[in-house]
Order: C-alpha cells, then sequence, then structure tokens
C-alpha cells in the first residue's frame, strides 16, 4: 500500500515547506534589519505588515484614515480569494513557528493526533468579529491577535532579548577562560545585528509567546485552529477558490488518516464535508493519504460561506461585545488626562489617534538605537497595553534619529525626516532639586548640561548660593531648564549621575502631538 | 654587613647606569610642539608629525599602536564634536608608514558607539587607512590601579593599555566645567563605569588619567573649534574653522597651546595649573620651542 502514496503531492508538500522557510528567514530577516542602518533613512523593513488584510482594515476602520501603504493588503486579498488560504499554510511565519513545533511534539509523542469530534473552530472568528467590531467603535485590538504583531513583538521583546543575554553571559564565559579572541569576534558578530536587550514586559510577552508554542502539545497548529483572527478573515473571503479537495473514491479505504493529521480542522473526509475555509492547503492529507486517494484539482464553482459554523446568533452577539467593549475599555483616566510618565515616540498622532492606529507591533522598540521605547502596560490605559512608551532611565531620544517613525507599519507615528524629527517637543525635563548634587551638595557636576543635544543648550548652568547642612554656602553651577528649547528627549534623565531617581527627570507634558498638554498658554500665536 | 655592602653596590650601580649620555637620533634637537596652520587636516597633520622628527620617532617597526580619537557625538565632521577623521586617517597612515604592525582606533562615547562611529566619519576613514576599528566591549574592561592623586583606580577598556604606544588626537572644544577639553581629557573616553561621577572633581581626574596613560604623543586637531555649547555644539554657527593641528611630546604644553585657539591664557586653566604641579609638563609657551608655519 506504501508505494501508493502520491508522489507529485508529496513533492508539493515538501516546496510547500520550503516556502515557509524562505518567508520565515524573510521575516525573521527583516526584524534583523530593524536597526541603525549607518545612514539617517532606513528601508522598507515593515513591509510585511502592510500585506496584512486584517491589520489593515481593523486600522483603517478604527482611526478613520486611509492609510496608502496598506495597498499591498489586497495582493493578499486577491490571492486569498482565488487560492484558499494558501498564506497560513505557505507564507505566514507564525504558521510555520506552530507548524514546525507540532512537527517537534508530533515526533517526541507528545501530541497524538486524533480525530475531534467537537468544532471549536469558530472560535477564530468569534475573535475576528469582537476585533472588527470594536474597531468599528474606535477601539483597535487586533495588534493583541494579529498574527505579524504577535510574532513581531515576542521576538523583539521576549525571544531576541533573552538570546541577548544568553550570548552576552556565553561570551562572559568565554574570556574567563581565556578565550578572548573568539569572545572578540563574537562580540563583533552580535554588535553587528545590534539587539536591544531590556524590555521591561519582556518576560510577559516571552511566556505569552511560550505558552501559545506549548497549545501545539494538545492540538496541531493550536493558534492557527482556534485563536487566530487573521486565519479567520482570510477564510471567510477564500470564497473563490479554484482547487478544492477530491477525494477518488475508488481508491479511498476510509481509514481517516487525512481528518485525523489534518492541523487545521479543515476536515478532508468525506469531500463533501471538506471545510474550504479552514484548509491552509498544506497538502498533508494528500501526501500521506496511503492510497493516494486525495487530490486538489480545479474547479471553479464559487464556495459557499455555509462551510463555516457560524450562527447568526453568534455573530450578533459577538458583535455586541465588541460594541460594548469599547466603553468598558476606556473606563480609566487615560483618555481624560495625560498621563506624565506617557512619552510617546517622536512624531506620535494626538493620543486618541494613535491609540486607534498602533498595532503593538514593537517595530519602533526594535529600531530604536538606545533601547529606549518599551511597550506600556498600564501607562496608556487598557487598551494602550503593548504600545510604545519612552523611558528614559533606559534609553532616551537619540536627537537625529527618527527610525521609529519610519518604520511604524500604520502611521500612527508619522513618518518624520531627521529635520523635521529635531523640532518635535516629545515632553519636557524637570530639575529635582532635593536631588541634584550641585543643589545639594555644592559640588560640580553639569553632566545633564553637557549631554544636552540642542544648541543652545536647554540645560542652563548658573552659578547659584546653595546652603549645605552645616549652614556654610557653597556657590557652584547649578543646572536650570530653559522649557523653551527642551525636546524632552531624556538623555539628561538616562546619564545623571545620581543613579536611583535621577535629579533631572522627563514628564510628557509640552509634547508637540497634544493641545492639551501645555505648559503656558500661548494665545498670542495665531490658530 | 654583607647585605648592606650589596645594596649600596646596587644603588651606584643603578646610578652609574642612568648618567649614561643621552643619544639624540640623527645627532639633532627637535621643536617641542609643531603648530601648523593650513587648508587640508590631512597636510596639516603630516606636517605636524614631520616637524617633530616624523612618526619613526615614536613608532617602531612591529608596533601595535593605539590612536585615541574623540569619538564621543552623534556628530558630523562640521559640527566639530569629534575629531576630524582626516586627522585620524593620516595618523593611522603615518603609524602604518613607520612600520606599525597594527593601529587601532577606538573610544568610548556618550552617544551610541554605533552612531558615533559612523557619523563622525571616523570610522569609514581609519578603516580605509587599514585601522583596526572597533566599538568598546564591556567584557575588555578592567578595574585598574591608575594611582592618581585622587583618583586610585577605575574601570579601563584594556585596549587602550594592552598596546605597544598610543597616540592622543583630541579635537579642540569648549566645555562648561573644565572649560576646555582637549587631550588630557580626552582619557576619559578610555573608561567605563560612572565615568559621569568624574566630574566632582574633573580636574583633578584628568591630571590622574593623564599620567596613567603616558602617550608617545599627541596631536590636537584644530581644524575646526567648537567655540559655543561645548563639547558637543549643534549648530554650525558653534563652531570656527581655525585650520591648525598641533603635536608634541608633551601634552600639557600641547593643551597650553589649545587654549590660546580660544583666547584664554594657559595658566587660567585649573587642570594645567595641576599638571604642571605635578611635573607633567610645561605650560609656559614662552619657554617651549615652538616649530610654527603655514602652509
Amino acid at each position: 500500500m506504501k508505494k501508493e502514496r502520491s508522489k507529485k503531492y508529496k513533492f508539493i508538500l515538501y516546496i510547500r515547506i520550503l516556502s515557509q522557510i524562505v518567508f520565515f528567514v524573510l521575516f525573521f530577516h527583516l526584524i534583523l534589519s530593524t536597526r541603525f542602518p549607518g545612514e539617517d533613512y532606513i528601508g522598507n523593513v515593515e513591509i510585511f505588515f502592510h500585506f496584512d488584510p486584517l491589520l489593515a482594515l481593523a486600522t483603517i476602520l478604527a482611526s478613520r484614515m486611509i492609510f496608502l501603504s496598506f495597498v499591498y493588503a489586497a495582493i493578499t486579498i486577491v490571492v486569498t480569494f482565488f487560492m484558499g488560504r494558501i498564506v497560513c499554510g505557505w507564507v505566514c511565519p507564525l504558521g510555520s513557528i506552530h507548524q514546525f513545533f507540532s512537527f517537534l511534539f508530533k515526533k517526541s509523542k507528545l501530541l497524538q493526533p486524533k480525530e475531534i469530534k467537537e468544532n471549536h473552530t469558530t472560535w477564530k472568528y468569534i475573535l475576528l468579529i469582537f476585533i472588527l467590531a470594536g474597531s468599528l467603535f474606535t477601539l483597535n485590538l487586533v495588534g493583541i491577535f494579529d498574527p505579524f504583531s504577535f510574532l513581531y513583538r515576542s521576538f523583539t521583546a521576549g525571544f531576541l532579548p533573552a538570546l541577548s543575554y544568553s550570548i552576552s553571559s556565553f561570551i562572559g564565559v568565554l574570556y574567563k577562560i581565556n578565550l578572548s579572541s573568539l569572545g572578540d569576534s563574537l562580540v563583533q558578530f552580535f554588535e553587528s545585528i545590534d539587539l536591544n536587550a531590556i524590555f521591561l514586559q519582556g518576560f510577559f510577552i516571552g511566556i505569552i509567546f511560550i505558552i501559545i508554542v506549548l497549545l501545539n502539545i494538545s492540538q496541531e497548529r493550536f493558534w492557527c485552529r482556534y485563536v487566530c483572527p487573521l486565519g479567520a478573515f482570510l477564510g471567510l473571503i477564500s470564497r473563490g477558490n479554484i482547487f478544492k479537495l477530491k477525494i477518488d473514491n475508488e481508491k479511498c479505504i476510509k481509514c481517516g488518516l487525512c481528518t485525523i493529521h489534518c492541523p487545521t480542522q479543515a476536515n478532508p473526509f468525506p469531500d463533501t464535508e471538506w471545510k474550504s475555509s479552514e484548509c491552509i492547503y498544506c497538502y498533508t492529507c494528500s501526501s500521506i493519504c496511503p492510497t493516494g486517494a486525495i487530490g486538489f484539482p480545479v474547479k471553479l464553482t464559487p464556495e459557499s460561506i455555509e462551510t463555516i459554523d457560524l450562527s447568526r446568533r453568534k455573530v450578533i452577539l459577538t458583535s455586541i461585545l465588541g460594541v460594548l467593549a469599547a466603553p468598558f475599555f476606556r473606563i480609566s483616566q487615560s483618555t481624560r488626562r495625560a498621563s506624565e510618565k506617557l512619552i510617546r515616540p517622536p512624531g506620535a498622532l494626538p493620543e486618541e489617534k494613535f491609540l486607534q492606529k498602533c498595532v503593538k507591533c514593537s517595530e519602533c522598540m526594535k529600531v530604536c538605537p538606545t533601547n529606549a521605547l518599551q511597550p506600556a502596560l498600564s501607562e496608556a490605559g487598557p487598551e494602550g497595553i503593548w504600545t510604545p512608551v519612552l523611558v528614559p532611565k533606559i534609553g532616551y531620544c537619540e536627537y537625529y534619529c527618527s527610525l521609529c517613525s519610519q518604520v511604524c507599519p500604520t502611521g500612527a507615528i508619522q513618518e518624520l525626516t531627521v529635520e523635521k524629527k529635531i523640532q518635535v517637543k516629545i515632553g519636557t525635563a524637570w530639575i529635582n532639586k532635593s536631588r541634584c548634587i550641585p543643589w545639594v551638595f555644592g559640588d560640580s557636576c553639569i553632566v545633564c548640561e553637557e549631554h544636552c543635544p540642542v544648541s543652545p543648550k536647554a540645560i542652563k548652568l548658573v552659578k547659584t548660593e546653595v546652603k549645605l547642612p552645616d549652614g556654610t554656602i557653597k556657590t557652584p553651577l547649578t543646572p536650570f531648564i530653559d522649557t523653551s528649547e527642551c525636546t524632552g528627549c531624556g538623555i539628561c534623565e538616562n546619564k545623571c549621575p545620581v543613579v536611583d531617581e535621577p535629579a533631572v527627570y522627563v514628564t510628557s507634558v509640552g509634547e508637540t502631538r497634544s493641545e492639551k498638554n501645555k505648559l503656558l498658554l500661548d494665545i498670542s500665536q495665531p490658530v | 654587613m654583607k647585605r648592606r655592602e650589596f645594596l649600596k653596590g646596587i644603588a651606584i650601580g643603578g646610578i652609574a647606569l642612568n648618567i649614561r649620555p643621552r643619544v639624540f637620533p640623527q645627532g639633532k634637537e627637535y621643536p617641542d610642539l609643531a603648530l601648523i596652520k593650513g587648508d587640508f587636516p590631512e597636510q596639516l597633520t603630516r606636517e605636524a608629525v614631520t616637524s617633530l622628527g616624523g612618526m619613526q620617532r615614536f613608532i617602531s617597526k612591529g608596533d601595535v599602536v593605539m590612536v585615541k580619537a574623540n569619538i564621543g557625538w552623534d556628530r558630523t565632521p562640521k559640527q566639530a564634536a569629534c575629531t576630524n577623521p582626516d586627522v585620524i586617517k593620516t595618523l593611522v597612515q603615518l603609524c602604518f608608514e613607520a612600520g606599525a604592525k597594527e593601529v587601532k582606533v577606538m573610544d568610548n562615547p556618550c552617544n551610541p558607539a554605533r552612531r558615533t562611529y559612523v557619523r563622525s566619519g571616523i570610522a569609514a576613514a581609519a578603516k580605509k587607512a587599514g585601522a583596526k576599528v572597533s566599538f568598546p566591549n564591556p567584557h575588555r574592561l578592567k578595574k585598574m590601579a591608575l594611582n592618581g592623586e585622587w583618583l586610585k583606580q577605575w574601570e579601563v577598556y584594556t585596549d587602550f593599555v594592552e598596546t605597544d604606544k598610543i597616540i592622543n588626537a583630541p579635537i579642540a572644544k569648549t566645555h562648561s566645567l573644565s572649560r576646555l577639553t582637549m587631550g588630557m581629557k580626552n582619557w576619559l573616553g578610555a573608561l567605563g563605569g560612572s565615568r559621569n561621577q568624574l566630574h566632582q572633581k574633573l580636574d583633578y581626574a584628568m591630571v590622574d588619567l593623564s599620567a596613567f596613560f603616558k602617550p608617545c604623543l599627541t596631536v590636537l586637531d584644530g581644524y575646526r573649534i567648537l567655540i559655543r555649547n561645548g563639547p558637543q555644539g549643534g549648530r554650525i554657527s558653534d563652531v570656527k574653522l581655525h585650520k591648525t593641528v598641533v603635536a608634541g611630546t608633551d601634552y600639557v604644553a600641547v593643551d597650553a597651546v589649545g587654549t590660546t585657539f580660544f583666547g584664554i591664557k594657559p595658566e587660567e586653566m585649573l587642570f594645567l595649573q595641576l599638571a604642571v604641579k605635578r611635573g607633567l609638563g610645561n605650560l609656559n609657551l614662552e619657554k617651549l620651542r615652538i616649530e610654527k608655519r603655514t602652509l
């Protein structure tokens, strides 16, 4: 019997694996390329996101703004319409990771596929409707579940920093055992790929990723089956797929292997109950069929949406849930009063619009040359989780750098030239005189002034009489902030020698993007 | 008694060895400083070193040389916050011409090295001349005994110590604490650790560090100097085209000449006074033999 397996479909299966590897390598390569390229402007490293129709639709719906880069998503839509969810099976890098780990789990007998009677694949459609209904009411949650955002964020803030840490420790050991030349070359290599190593949410983002991968132990491609809203979206639009599964009934021995091993529960047997919207064209069924009975011939009749088990009741209920979610997510005060810690990257839209557009993908955090941009937890309210916040204690906004604004895939951070960027104010620095070395000890310091990148400097040094605890008076150079020159870049806070709670610190007030978060009323300015 | 005699013998022998006649290479005395003015930084650098007797006076065949440039800030050459790349390039070339086996260029900058190395133009220029340009590698930091008067120990990048010769190649800029930053302040870039705490007694730190690193040659880039908003400037108007390069073995004297670029008298500078008091060099410009030339 074995000899009768279809060689043709085995070959297609290998081509599919090759395609998955190619796209995964491309995706990973683009992640690693998202760093300071040695010049002011970086290429289209965020291109993957622009092919994502769900990201496009949700963001455009939520922000009511068209973003032209999303035209590429039309290609995905057309391909999916005519060829089904081939993107899931052949392209999606997260899908490839799941498939790879499912393969490992199967080989190690952790996962033993069996036929599943109950159908939970509808969950992803429900999630999709929930997200889109939220978007309709300006709540953009797509970034949490979108596979590209999810994977990019997990790699940037979880996997790569952990990798970076382990490499660094390994190199440290090399130096300790006097293999410093090997250490040097390793250091040079990892310097060249330039990984940001500190992420406040890195632990949680990493753990979520690991859990999602481990879920493949319970079901093959668990995420793609039950969770992925992009998969659901593509399933919904794959109405004109021309390749349709057909079982040659004369050859079929009704062994059920195809259905057991189908990674997305598309139910290949019997072919009349094959769910085209679940099929990702991985060709597992057709290549493992012991008699080579399964094929995907061209058939030009359009598919009905009935193959998706979505009752009208479920659709309506979920939509209501999505609609209700918007106010629920906005109980926090974040939309009413600016948070002092919420320093957004330069070029970020006003907070409301920013939240509608940001898809929490971490592109900006990956490219930031000082590791300053961090995934938010509560600073921006519940809907702003994992959106970028500048944390000056970790890094600062490099004066002549506008990379974050260039790599943002949705325009939540408006693209800026370096000349435009240096005019943007993201916050204002303040001196805490009760902690500042000259103010407290009367000694010299000037570190904040020295690092201030604007010219003329936003930190001015003035000789001031300072009273010491014993009553004596010293006259050191003390720092004063010229708020009109300060851009809020945070280098002063970052470099302040008072380590634990710097004596100079930045808050978001005065940021260019906000009309309300202002310091002084300037009514002389023409409107 | 025998031991005392032995020690005495050693003492006398030591003195005898020390008072051998001084040998002047080629039987010629070199000027203390060379101050060259002109239009091209490469030419100025080459001429300044030649006036002092050429690079072979400082570098022997097979030497590993470290050129300590100032690559501190994310600024372009026209903003004059980092050493002129052409000065660095020429120094690297001169070292190789004198027979150096390897020339390294390095600095621990204030902005990320991956930006400053590129945007200052120094990495590309030095690499083109054949130098090994590497970022400061924290694994190569080592706490070292500096034995200074104030600074007893600090973390130093071993690259600056494990080398045969070291050439200091700073740029002349204003600084709000030491007033000016030139050669002696440049050594802060060889350190790791919380350098920002050295500012509490910066002039003392500068003197202790200069005494520790002992460069065989100091070449001060005064092609473009930063006259405002130091040490990183920003606007082109903060920069003055001064078209000068100064070279010398006495790093105190080099910095002393540098102060005159800014219309300051060397005697006014605290770190120079401290250095002279320690016997590290000379700041009295009238007593120095300075070869001044305009190309």
